[in-house]
């Protein structure tokens, strides 16, 4: 047995399809039991590495492959991906989508089942990894009724099941929140300790620290530096931004502080929206209690809390989505009732690719916009940098370009309360930047609401912080 | 969530074997829809009593509220069927007769499917595809089918969500264009967590020549017996007719 888990020789490789991430002849030895971050901005290659370690390049992304690529001993070009299967395990960014069963105890077999292995070993091997995984609580559980960290522990403990020797991870934190990605750190931990060969791509870097052997800083499909774990740590804030890198230690952690509303930047405006009679419950439980909340108009305001908060209810009931729900929002002296709040409203979802319809920008901006306000939307759409843009499809822009045309139809369609939700997950620095300097720059009239886990993009354009726990909030603090 | 092979298994109910729905499936279609021995007045009530079968299943699964709605559906429409038929003449007997010899005729299939499809895991069924030695080539991508549909459902409850906050909708100023809106984000949507997903189980090892096991367990019990028993009555009292010791 060697004593390299995977070496990269001379690897360039570029997608069939023009997809970002090709990489320029990288040579890479990663050895075995060691634990390597990969991080970089977007596009610069980190997962298109990944791909190569679990063999999806070149047998599922197709595209031009030159130079060798073994991986545990064998050449990935003469692999058959299932024959990987067994020793390379794969966990991904999105739980929504790597997910077989609808119940927990069948998807940590799902593998083991592929593999053909006997009943009885699968069984057994499915109890050890549930009592290594503490995940006693999530066995014989429906798919659909976990939360994204306990679905990206099932998705962990399926991979662990195979007891494969090496596992890649692209991006797993994406959709968790801080106490999901503590949970995760600690699987991983747990194999470390086992002495598996981890491999992780990721944006958010914070969480890997002391966990790393090696970091490697990859740039436009090359890699341009490789760390000593603990020298990577060291590196100052200022250097990492530098590199595009996000923010490995934020100062501050809002969760800490009381619920309700907080400023914490100077904030000058006068005028407030004035919510009244926020309850709403399901299922008997009481999801959302507030009884009267004032936000400042023009402000940006971070929603946070703890999973299961009742942050997303709230939102959901002032875009007036939920239904049943009895609240009122007063502004400017009118009165407005759960379904006139969708005029004023807008939620720009995680994926926004839901709510792109039409054929080119500028027709999808002016959908919900007055007749002849054409002008008013080209102006916007150039504010927003996107005006030349304005004949191409949406879809074809990318994600954060989608963003602004999201926003901008939503301005132009008169509403002036727009609600994000997590509209920095999976974003490297450089974009995380631009959209805080755009949520930032908005008129003074839009009232801004994220609801994030991005505590660095919260200290970098937010004005107000709204922490909600169980649905309530003390007594509201002097504005 | 009740959608297609996706049982909730917190809360389930009286589990069946597959098979058995199957064959269950299978009585309904030649009795009710096929209407086998309907001029054998003891079979033409047994069936009436078959057709109760996948209501009651549905009560079994927890399912309370579809089989209250299902059941006096078809109550309403086998009592019209029976009792005002009879007496009606012309044009009321052709529109009033022709939907309930249709939907009487359809409804107990319906419902079982409804049943099944609403009751079953992906992994009871490939398992019970696999007992029934129907190969993997058809079991596997039947099975990611299922796997794919209750996500694409998600993702048009969230388009149907951002068109109403746009504002577009039928009546609107593009109410020409509903579906356009609608198909092209499901489309872009559908192919990016299709092609993740083909992606996840490839690394999964799904799709190897190796035999794949099934550890999910499937089985003929007490409440299996007792329905399997109940639809072959059905055949008997057929069979009995047919020899003419019943009528």
């Amino acid at each position: 047995m060697s004593e390299n888990a995977a070496v990269l020789r001379d690897v360039t490789f570029r997608y069939a399809n023009g997809e970002q991430g090709a990489l320029n002849s990288i040579d890479l030895e990663i050895k075995r039991g060691e634990c390597v971050l990969l991080c970089g901005s977007s596009g610069c290659g980190k997962t298109t590495v990944t791909r190569l370690l679990n063999g999806l390049i070149p047998h599922y992304y197709e595209g031009e492959l030159s130079g060798d690529v073994s991986v545990l001993g064998r050449d990935i070009r003469i692999t058959a991906i299932g024959e990987l299967a067994g020793t390379v395990g794969s966990v991904f960014q999105n739980p929504r989508s790597q997910f077989f069963c609808v119940d927990t105890t069948a998807e940590i077999a799902f593998g083991c089942e592929n593999m053909g292995l006997p009943e009885a070993e699968i069984q057994n091997r499915i109890d050890k990894t549930v009592t290594e995984m503490h995940i006693e609580k999530l066995q014989d559980r429906s798919i659909f009724n976990l939360s994204g960290g306990e679905k990206q522990k099932i998705a962990c403990a399926g991979v662990a099941a195979m007891l494969p020797e090496l596992i890649v991870l692209d991006e797993p934190t994406s959709n968790l929140d801080l106490d999901a990605i503590d949970e995760l750190r600690e699987v991983i931990a747990a194999w470390k300790s086992q002495g598996k060969t981890i491999v992780v791509a990721e944006h958010r870097l914070g969480w890997l620290e002391g966990m790393c052997d090696r970091v490697i800083f990859m740039e436009n499909g090359g890699i341009s530096a490789i760390f000593s774990g603990t020298d990577f740590f060291a590196i100052s804030t200022e250097k990492l931004n530098d590199m595009g890198l996000r923010t490995v230690h934020t100062d501050c952690n809002y969760l800490e502080s009381e619920t309700g509303l907080h400023a914490i930047k100077p904030y000058s405006g006068s005028e407030v929206i004035t919510l009244e009679g926020f309850t709403y419950s399901y299922g008997g439980q009481d999801a959302l209690d507030i009884g009267r909340l004032e936000l400042p108009v023009g402000s940006v305001t971070a929603v946070v809390g703890h999973n299961g908060a009742g942050k997303s209810t709230f939102v959901k009931c002032l875009c007036g989505l939920q239904k049943r729900f009895r609240g009122t929002i007063t502004v400017g002296g009118k009165r407005l009732r759960s379904k006139d709040m969708m005029r004023l409203s807008y939620m720009v979802m995680q994926d926004v690719n839901h709510q792109l319809f039409a054929e080119t920008v500028l027709e999808e901006v002016m959908l919900g916009a007055d007749e002849g306000s054409e002008a008013k939307a080209e102006q916007l759409l150039e504010k927003l940098g996107i005006s030349h843009y304005k004949e191409r499809h949406p879809m074809s822009l990318s994600g954060g370009q989608k963003q602004r045309v999201a926003i901008a139809s939503a301005l132009l369609a008169g509403k002036n309360l727009l609600v994000f939700d997590e509209p920095t997950s999976g974003l490297d620095f450089r974009s995380m930047e631009c959209t805080a300097e755009l949520l930032g720059s908005l008129d003074s009239d839009v009232t801004v609401l994220i609801v994030t886990h991005d505590m660095e993009l919260i200290d970098r354009c937010c004005t107000h912080i709204l922490h909600i726990e169980n649905g309530r909030i003390q007594q509201v603090v002097d504005l | 969530m009740a959608g297609l092979f996706t049982a909730d298994i917190e809360n389930r109910g009286l589990v069946l074997d597959p098979r058995t729905k199957l064959a269950v499936m299978i009585t309904l279609v030649v009795f009710a829809l096929g209407g086998a021995g309907s001029d054998i007045q003891a079979v033409a009530w047994a069936t009436i009593a078959l057709s109760g079968l996948p209501i009651l299943l549905l009560a079994t699964a927890r399912q309370w509220s579809k089989a209250a709605v299902f059941g006096l559906l078809y109550a309403a429409l086998k009592s019209a069927e029976l009792l005002l038929v009879p007496h009606l003449s012309g044009a009321a007997l052709s529109v009033v007769g022709v939907c309930c010899l249709i939907f009487v005729r359809l409804m107990p299939s319906l419902i079982m499917g409804a049943y099944m499809l609403s009751s079953t895991t992906v992994s009871e069924f490939i398992a019970a595809m696999h007992r029934m030695h129907v190969p993997q080539q058809i079991t596997i991508p039947m099975s990611v089918m299922f796997r794919f549909f209750p996500t694409v459902l998600e993702e048009f409850a969230a388009i149907n969500t951002a068109m109403k906050m746009r504002d577009i909708r039928i009546g609107g100023r593009n109410a020409g264009k509903l579906i356009e809106y609608r198909l092209v984000p499901l489309m872009v949507c559908s192919v990016n967590i299709g092609s993740e997903l083909s992606a996840a189980a490839l690394t999964r090892g799904l799709g190897t020549s190796v035999r794949r096991t099934n550890i999910c367990k499937i089985g003929f019990h007490a409440q299996d017996i007792a329905v399997i028993a109940a639809s072959a009555a059905v055949y008997i009292l057929w069979m009995l007719g047919l020899t003419g010791v019943v009528k």
